[in-house]
């Protein structure tokens, strides 16, 4: 199996450049980000309180002198809380990365964190008494759903790092898709869940510290007792074995124990983004290469890295700043670390991802085609005539059709035109780079488009559609243009494109959840519009969307040869003598376009791109025309189905579409990723 | 539920004529005799507690859920339709119930052309740029009253909120020289403080009493800030208000930054019911006498 091998080298070709004796670079990341950790420390302590009175208040703070008590049980608490989280989440990421033998293994890419934080979440808001059992045992629950649901997906490829990241991205968004839901329906009275969700380092005593010392220390030690046999676990499976290894057991331990981490620094602080996946990788490629070095320099590197964060927080926004949350900053400081890492990074070399070969191949595209347009037909019938009122379901007829039809054929038209445009955008990035998981969103490229969006909005006063299509679009072609150009050297090597587009989309949550946290009033429209709600679509809108579409399908034939010789490989490309430059290029502006053109309807969190090129291929749609003209109609059907349920199933309220159509759409991704 | 609404439906019926009165309405100029809308739909909390003092009902309002939650009073007539969230009330449902008038604040400007294509929009901003909620409450108040023909319904509202502030301001005269802080907890650490250009300050200045929070506020006149934020005015009293986030009452008592507040120290603390914080005249005068009540209970006490 391709992806097999693909992991095999992925994990066993480490940096050789530095001395594989001692991590010195590692080392001395550590000892730099030390001495800046420090420097801001003390800055923000004499701030507080003057120096003379620091060891009073170290030891026993004066209960009358109130910046001392802060000091005593804010500033101190905080400041442990900052190491200990990055230390757990550095171990964490090494720890996965060894399990799952994946070096993109991470407790954000393997969607613990976001399990971990969804079940806080409805707890919080559903159950609120499930967490009188106690807040760990509620994020032990998600965690641990998450990685099962995560584990049983890429199984049938014998956990292969693609499958399982994918697996994990999914499983995230999907988790993600939800607690946007719950914000979005209950929104204002859920601030607080918007403060801790992004990782507010904040504390007032030392509970949640001693709470969270001999949680993480008996995972520590568990996993410092399985030093052995984890090294093990990073070669063969058949080496391993006939060592006498229980695998299985020894996996499942580690994992376990890393997934506990997780779980508890989720509990504690919220999610704290890319500090495990930064540390993992920042102690790996500073020169620690075997196990035992690895699992001591990554918690240092992690916690180092939290502390000098958090610090600078507290710098920036005064003493206990608490509202810039440290977590949504680390990811906000990680992705950007992470992009300038990447071409850095030995990861594997390229290799053809594309499992298609093994799916069927319909030998009637035609039929598969028609069935697919007649059931989108439908559909649009359904959703432009069916719909509940305030006397309950009805079909729109006589004097009824007219006013409900001009409310809603706009909203049907900008679904129908974005998810078609999702679709092909998806299929022509998945057939450049010859990569199953490539889509606008995985790539960071909705994300964005959706940064112009917001950009536009906030500094220009009065953004009209056409300011803001340039602006999302000027955004999708930049971050594609990051992206690409961090997978070029790899020629677009499935990992790197990935890595680069998780970190993009982190940027982009990031600075989303900062602009919710501070309560900005504008957020909340922001929030609406990033979930993909078509509720402000009027004519105009909907019928230059329809155009946009209409213009770029013209153009699509184009493409078609390309797209059916792409998948071969550079050499095979070449040797037909087209441009490999020029026809890449021509094809990333064209989805940068597409992208643009849908984030701006239905957000940057849809699965479509993803998915309809996988449907259709799922459906026996083989070759490029055919494959992309099945993911166009899949991807309407899906969209408009999406903004049809938005729409009923909780009248009057409404869920945006975007989000519907990730949580319908999560799930059939699972389904087609399980099945064989 | 669906009876109401279908009689609500046939009365809408025949007030077409009404609704297009009053879209002539400011085309007739001086037209004195222009009907009164009969079908208000009203999306802002604080205007509609307003209305239901006035006497009149709304046909329907946005997230009436929250009412219960956070407004508590003027309890909400259960015929009241609900037409989903504030930022996106459902439009074919609004259309279906056939309003002569959508009475909107300026942050709902975004959806006003989509609004108006049901029914004409009448903005009332009470929560602007220019701060002073309290005489913009005043204006709205006059505005809606004119609106449903309730000119001296409206005077009186003003009158017996303006009369109850001084009979307060008299009560707590002797307990007015502490400064207070009116705070929502967000969570156990993190609170809502209210200031310049919020309702509550508005309020404090005409019952004379001084809001310890001096610094800045959003245009909703709060400031979000960590529990220690509040550590700076030594003397200042805290009241907060319900409702509480899951948990932060138990974990409250036990935390040492908070047992080391002044006002924590001093029991200068005072818990209130839910007052809706971007309200209008009634929330107004429902915060003077929930204050009034809790100083007063607190001052009997110790």
């Amino acid at each position: 199996m391709a992806d097999d091998t693909v992991g095999r080298r992925a994990s066993g070709t480490w940096p050789r450049r530095l001395s594989a004796g001692q991590p010195l670079g590692a080392i001395l990341l550590c000892l730099m980000l030390s001495a800046a950790a420090t420097t801001a420390t003390l800055s923000n302590l004499a701030v507080q309180l003057p120096a003379a009175l620091w060891l009073d208040a170290l030891g026993t703070p004066d209960v009358a002198d109130m910046p001392q008590v802060l000091v005593h049980y804010a500033f101190l608490p905080r400041l442990a809380i900052s190491l200990l989280c990055g230390a757990a989440l550095g171990l964490a990421g090494t720890v996965l990365q060894q399990v799952l033998r994946n070096p993109l293994a991470s407790p954000e890419t393997v969607g613990v964190s976001a399990g971990a934080h969804l079940a806080l979440a409805l707890a919080t808001l559903v159950a609120p008494s499930l967490l009188a059992f106690g807040r760990e045992w509620v994020a032990l629950a998600g965690a641990f759903v998450a990685i099962a649901a995560v584990i049983a997906l890429s199984w049938h490829k014998r956990l292969s790092p693609l499958s399982v990241v994918l697996a994990g991205l999914v499983v995230s968004l999907y988790a993600g898709a939800i607690g946007a839901a719950l914000i979005v329906l209950r929104h204002e009275w859920l601030a607080s869940l918007f403060i801790w969700g992004a990782g507010s380092l904040g504390q007032q005593d030392w509970t949640t510290t001693l709470w969270l010392l001999p949680r993480l220390a008996a995972a520590a030690v568990a996993i410092g007792l399985m030093v052995r046999p984890l090294t093990l676990l990073g070669l063969e499976d058949e080496g391993a074995r006939s060592l006498g290894l229980p695998l299985g057991v020894y996996r499942a331990a580690g994992l376990g124990a890393a997934v506990a981490l997780i779980a508890f620094v989720v509990a504690a602080v919220g999610v704290i983004g890319f500090v495990g996946l930064a540390a993992a990788t920042l102690a790996r490629i500073g020169g620690a290469r075997r196990l035992g070095q690895r699992l001591l320099m990554a918690p240092l590197v992690g916690g180092v890295l939290l502390w000098a964060a958090d610090q600078a927080v507290q710098l920036a926004t005064g003493p206990q700043g608490d509202l810039l949350p440290t977590g949504a900053i680390t990811a906000l400081l990680g992705a950007p670390l992470l992009l300038w890492l990447l071409p850095r990074l030995a990861l594997a070399s390229e290799a053809p991802a594309l499992t298609a070969e093994h799916l069927p191949r319909s030998r009637r595209p035609g039929l598969v085609l028609a069935a697919l347009g007649v059931s989108l037909v439908v559909l649009v019938g359904l959703a432009l005539l069916l719909g509940p009122g305030p006397h309950g379901w009805s079909f729109a007829v006589a004097d009824q059709l007219q006013p409900l039809l001009s409310w809603r054929w706009p909203r049907v038209t900008a679904a129908l035109s974005a998810g078609a445009m999702l679709a092909l955008a998806g299929l022509m990035m998945q057939r450049l780079t010859g990569n199953p998981m490539a889509s606008p969103e995985v790539l960071g490229i909705s994300a964005g488009a959706a940064l112009g969006m917001v950009l536009a909005l906030f500094l220009v006063s009065d953004p009209g559609r056409p300011v803001q299509t340039a602006a999302a679009t000027a955004g999708a072609f930049a971050a594609l243009l990051v992206t690409l150009t961090l997978g070029r050297r790899a020629a677009y090597a499935p990992e790197r494109l990935l890595l680069a587009g998780v970190a993009l989309t982190a940027l982009f949550d990031a600075l989303i959840l900062v602009l919710t946290a501070t309560g900005d009033p504008r957020a909340m429209l922001l929030l609406n519009w990033l979930t993909g709600s078509t509720y402000g679509v009027d004519a105009g809108s909907a019928l230059l969307t329809s155009a946009i579409a209409l213009c770029l399908f013209l153009l699509a034939p184009a493409f078609i040869r390309w797209l059916d010789m792409l998948p071969l490989g550079a050499p095979a490309v070449q040797s037909l003598g087209i441009d490999l430059r020029k026809t890449r290029l021509a094809v990333l502006l064209m989805v940068a376009a597409l992208t643009a053109a849908s984030t701006l309807i239905v957000g940057p969190l849809t699965f479509i791109g993803l998915m309809a090129p996988h449907l259709a291929r799922r459906l026996g749609l083989a070759r490029a025309l055919p494959q992309a003209l099945g993911a166009v109609l899949a991807g309407a059907l899906i969209m408009v189905a999406a903004d049809w349920i938005g729409r009923t199933a909780i009248f009057p309220r409404q869920i945006p579409a975007g989000l519907v159509a990730t949580l319908i759409g999560g799930p059939v991704l699972m389904w087609l990723l399980r099945r064989r | 539920m669906p009876e109401n609404d279908r009689r609500a439906a046939r009365r809408g019926g025949m007030t077409r004529r009404g609704a297009l009165g009053l879209f002539l309405l400011p085309f007739a100029g001086s037209l004195s005799a222009a009907p009164r809308p009969r079908r208000i739909v009203c999306l802002d909390a604080g205007l509609t507690e307003t209305l239901l003092m006035l006497g009149v009902r709304p046909v329907a309002i946005a997230d009436r859920e929250v009412w219960e939650k956070w407004v508590v009073e003027p309890p909400l007539p259960p015929e009241i339709a609900d037409v989903g969230t504030l930022l996106e009330p459902n439009l074919e449902f609004l259309q279906q119930l056939r309003p002569d008038i959508i009475l909107a604040i300026p942050y709902l400007d975004g959806i006003k052309p989509l609004l108006e294509r049901v029914a004409p929009v009448t903005t009332i901003g009470i929560y602007t740029q220019e701060g002073r909620p309290y005489q913009l409450a005043v204006e709205a108040t006059r505005q809606l009253a004119r609106l449903v023909g309730k000119e001296e319904e409206g005077e009186a509202l003003i009158a017996a909120t303006e009369a109850g502030f001084s009979e307060i301001r008299q009560q707590l005269a002797p307990l007015s020289a502490r400064p207070l802080y009116i705070v929502n907890f967000m969570d156990p650490r993190n609170v809502r403080v209210y200031g310049r250009q919020s309702l509550f300050q508005d309020v404090f200045d005409r019952i004379g009493i001084r809001n310890a929070w001096t610094g800045d506020t959003n245009y909703w006149g709060f400031a979000t800030l960590g529990l220690d934020g509040l550590a700076t005015a030594s003397d200042a009293r805290l009241a907060y208000m319900e409702p509480l986030p899951e948990g932060a009452g138990g974990t409250l008592t036990e935390s040492p930054v908070w047992n080391a507040m002044p006002f924590v120290r001093n029991r200068s603390i005072m818990r209130l019911p839910a007052v809706l914080m971007f309200g209008a005249l009634p929330s107004a005068a429902r915060f003077a006498h929930e204050l009034a009540k809790a100083m007063t209970g607190d001052a009997a006490h110790g």
